[in-house]
């Protein structure tokens, strides 16, 4: 009786899984632009766990701060060899700055394999909303600088696309790389 | 401007410590401006007008959390009794 209510567990897991995978393409998706120039969504990290935090070049210090983070918890994980690699992504809040040299200049200080999507000012605005992530341009100065006010979340994607957490400013860089070990055990 | 590009890490750490010296001058003259002269302009001469800004706003922030941790919350009307 054990062995068919483990096996009738299991079919209702694939179920789910097979139904939050059709969601997936829908849900927290993007169509954006590598540094590269190469149109970028969703569906080109499937396969792969992504960490991907929403940010700007102009950015004071919190998102330094939140990519220097971001890359040492990549870092950590990397230093198991048995864990599948983390994808690590930069989405710009601030498109209108922010173009693929900007982003390519800006994130050649964090981790190597960090990759960073533009796009229009419709694309980024589509991407943040699927992401549920606030932004809000300040005022310009005399200058025409200005900061843009946004949420400082990580957010963690497993393979198939689905949202399985996100971290806050509180979070150090090695409680995030457990966190998303723990994400990858229960897979 | 649109043309202005980000500051570099380089000058991102520039700015950051000098702000940090300028906020170590007003932590050892109880916030007095006028003792830190010096190291305020140093501080506006190392970063964006807009970062100045920022950590102008960050600073009264975190005095208030402080402020709210070491004496506790007064509503306004009861501020004259403390």
């Amino acid at each position: 009786w054990l062995y068919l209510r483990h096996r009738k567990e299991r079919q209702q897991r694939s179920r789910r899984l097979r139904d939050l995978r059709a969601l997936a393409l829908g849900q927290g998706d993007f169509q954006l632009r590598d540094t590269a120039g190469a149109a970028r969504s969703k569906a080109d990290f499937l396969g792969r766990w992504v960490l991907l935090y929403f940010g700007f070049t102009h950015c004071p210090d919190v998102c330094p701060e939140e990519l220097e983070k971001l890359s040492r918890a990549v870092e950590l994980l990397e230093r198991d060899p048995a864990l599948p690699p983390v994808q690590p992504l930069f989405v710009t809040v601030d498109p209108e700055r922010d173009d693929a040299a900007a982003l390519a200049r800006y994130l050649r200080d964090f981790h190597p394999r960090l990759v960073g999507l533009t796009g229009t000012p419709e694309q980024v605005r589509a991407a943040a909303a699927a992401f549920r992530v606030y932004v809000s341009a300040g005022p310009r100065d005399a200058d025409g600088d200005y900061v843009v006010d946004h949420s400082v979340l990580t957010f963690l994607l497993d393979p198939d696309g689905i949202f399985r957490d996100c971290y806050g400013r509180s979070r150090t860089a090695e409680e995030v790389a457990r966190s998303v070990r723990g994400h990858m055990d229960t897979y | 401007a649109a043309g202005m590009a980000a500051p570099t890490m380089e000058e991102r750490k520039a700015c950051w410590g000098a702000r940090d010296e300028f906020w170590q001058c007003l932590d050892s003259h109880g916030d007095d401006a006028a003792k830190c002269e010096k190291l305020r302009r140093a501080f506006e001469a190392r970063c964006p007008q807009q970062w100045v800004k920022h950590f102008d706003k960050r600073r009264d922030f975190l005095k208030y959390k402080k402020k709210l941790e070491t004496e506790g919350y007064h509503p306004p009307e009861a501020a004259g009794k403390s």
